[in-house]
């Protein structure tokens, strides 16, 4: 993956968030304001207009700039995490100008690392990083078997999505699901449901999909 | 809800022009963006605070950038954080070498983007920032030990900002003006009612339903649930059921000195104001708590919300004499003494 196919993975990104728009806005309010579908759409948006219009050959500078033009965009709780996850990987990734199979795994990784830290969130507390944490070991089994990078990408899918459906059940502890207290327990995550897309998205880039 | 607007869309940007145009030698706006304002007269060398959060609650937050408290703020639309590119616009105009101090209230959006905008100061300006996040109203639940304070930020942190704002003026370092603020914060509480719902402009329905004999004890400025709704009780017997919490939190006790903020959410007038102020003075007689300083009026509102909050600040020399410096802001001011 080179530069320029990073700018076509976040207008992917973008163009998933809006076909899917209208669900994530319907999960959003049964327990929040619903504006996840409208910051997610626009957020991605401004952060693949960002990445399209730049020469940046360095994928880690671009990420962070996309990063920046997101939280420009979309200052809104989810807007930010993720932000901060596009900001974290171009840290990480500074200076790269090709990412391997490793190299878009770290990727992922580092996202991760940015929305947890911002987030101050832990894994199984009913958010973004349920979703995207199982597609994180998913990754890490198929490149320790030499796996190649499609059926990498589509275990990690699997993965992502089956991360997003064992929402339910968990306890919300962040945002206004948390509220709910016991009662959050019966609702998925919306947040998890956007690292799912994600994933989702960027397998069907890595297959040609 | 009647409003006077011209299009919701520009509520808040026709609100700012509002601002400055009336403002003009005490506010200034960093760079293009009107959302990054700043106190146009500097002080060389001192401690820049920043604040910042949505707009609807005037005059909080902006209300409070001028002398002797605040250097800038970045305004969010009605209830909606900031962005950290407007946070870091605000930071870079106050920031004098001594470095930057955020105050804002506990908020998760906010506290985001705080966040971020401060790595951005540090990573792209060498800025140091550090923070402090406000937030007192007991009617959110109290954190376990060795968590992050949960509580909402509301109209305390005027208090917060009002003695920062003092030991930056007075020339304090970062360090010390970040001590002051945390102080403040550790010894103010605050607990609301409300009467009626707000209007955010872009919905166009009020925020939530209560009924016209209704209130409800602890509730948010962004409309969060409360400790309980009932029906609409008398001013002495609200204030008797708002008192106690605040004065069991802390908790204050006889011989201890406080001041006092009544503040109304927007929709309640002066005068009933006063009608609280009479019967907390009474409680706080009979409990022996002498009071310092007492502050009656509009400092946080909620668009136009009916409705109050009672904040105590448990105060000692150093935040007495904080509290009594001069104050200059085109929506606060105060002789020093």
């Amino acid at each position: 993956m080179d530069a320029k196919a990073f700018a076509a993975l976040l207008t992917r990104w973008a163009q998933v968030m809006e076909d899917n728009k209208e669900e994530l806005i319907r999960l959003d309010g049964l327990c929040g304001d619903s504006d996840l579908g409208l910051t997610m759409s626009a957020g991605f948006a401004a952060a693949a207009a960002e990445a399209n219009a730049s020469e940046e050959p360095d994928i880690g500078k671009l990420s962070y700039l996309a990063g920046k033009a997101m939280a420009s965009a979309v200052p809104s709780t989810m807007g930010t995490l993720m932000a901060s996850g596009l900001m974290n990987a171009g840290k990480a990734l500074r200076g790269r100008r090709e990412l391997d199979a490793r190299g878009q795994a770290d990727f992922f990784q580092s996202f991760y690392d940015g929305v947890r830290a911002r987030g101050k969130a832990e894994p199984g507390d009913k958010t973004f990083l349920d979703g995207l944490k199982p597609a994180l070991e998913s990754m890490e089994k198929a490149l320790a078997q030499e796996q190649h990078l499609s059926p990498t990408a589509q275990d990690a899918a699997r993965a992502a999505q089956q991360g997003y459906e064992a929402t339910r059940g968990m306890l919300a502890k962040h945002g206004r699901m948390a509220i709910r207290g016991e009662a959050s327990r019966e609702y998925l995550d919306p947040g998890a449901a956007v690292a799912a897309l994600l994933v989702g998205a960027w397998a069907n880039q890595v297959t040609g999909g | 809800m009647k409003k006077i607007i011209n299009t919701p869309e520009r509520f808040i940007p026709e609100m700012l022009e509002g601002i400055y145009a009336a403002h003009p030698q005490e506010l200034a706006h960093a760079g293009e963006d009107l959302h990054c304002l700043v106190n146009a007269r500097k002080h060389a060398g001192k401690v820049g605070l920043a604040t910042g959060g949505g707009s609807g609650h005037l005059p909080l937050f902006l209300g409070y950038v001028g002398d002797g408290m605040l250097d800038g703020c970045a305004i969010g639309d009605v209830f909606q954080s900031p962005s950290p590119e407007q946070m870091l616009a605000v930071t870079r105009a106050i920031d004098q070498g001594a470095g930057v101090l955020y105050i804002y209230g506990n908020y998760n959006g906010d506290i985001f983007n705080f966040d971020m905008a401060a790595e951005m100061a540090d990573f792209e300006h060498d800025i140091r920032v550090e923070s402090v996040v406000a937030g007192e109203d007991v009617a959110s639940p109290a954190a376990q030990p060795g968590e992050p304070n949960r509580r909402r930020g509301v109209a305390g942190i005027f208090f917060v900002y009002k003695c920062a704002g003092a030991a930056a003026a007075a020339g304090l370092p970062l360090d010390e003006v970040k001590r002051v603020a945390e102080k403040a914060c550790a010894n103010v509480r605050t607990l609301g009612v409300a009467l009626s719902s707000c209007t955010v402009p872009k919905v166009g329905r009020p925020s939530f339903e209560i009924a016209d004999d209704e209130m409800e004890i602890g509730m948010g400025i962004h409309g969060e649930p409360g400790i309980r709704r009932g029906k609409l009780l008398s001013a002495d017997e609200i204030v008797d059921e708002m008192a106690a919490p605040v004065l069991d939190d802390l908790p204050l006790k006889a011989d201890d000195e406080v001041a006092v903020l009544i503040n109304g959410l927007g929709g309640t007038p002066l005068e009933e104001l006063y009608v609280m102020y009479r019967r907390l003075a009474h409680i706080l007689q009979q409990r022996g708590i002498r009071v310092y300083h007492s502050y009656v009026g509009e400092y946080a509102t909620s668009m136009e919300m009916a409705g109050a909050s009672i904040s105590l600040m448990r105060v000692d020399k150093e935040l007495k004499g904080y509290l009594d410096a001069k104050a200059d802001t085109p929506f606060f001011k105060q002789f020093g003494q």
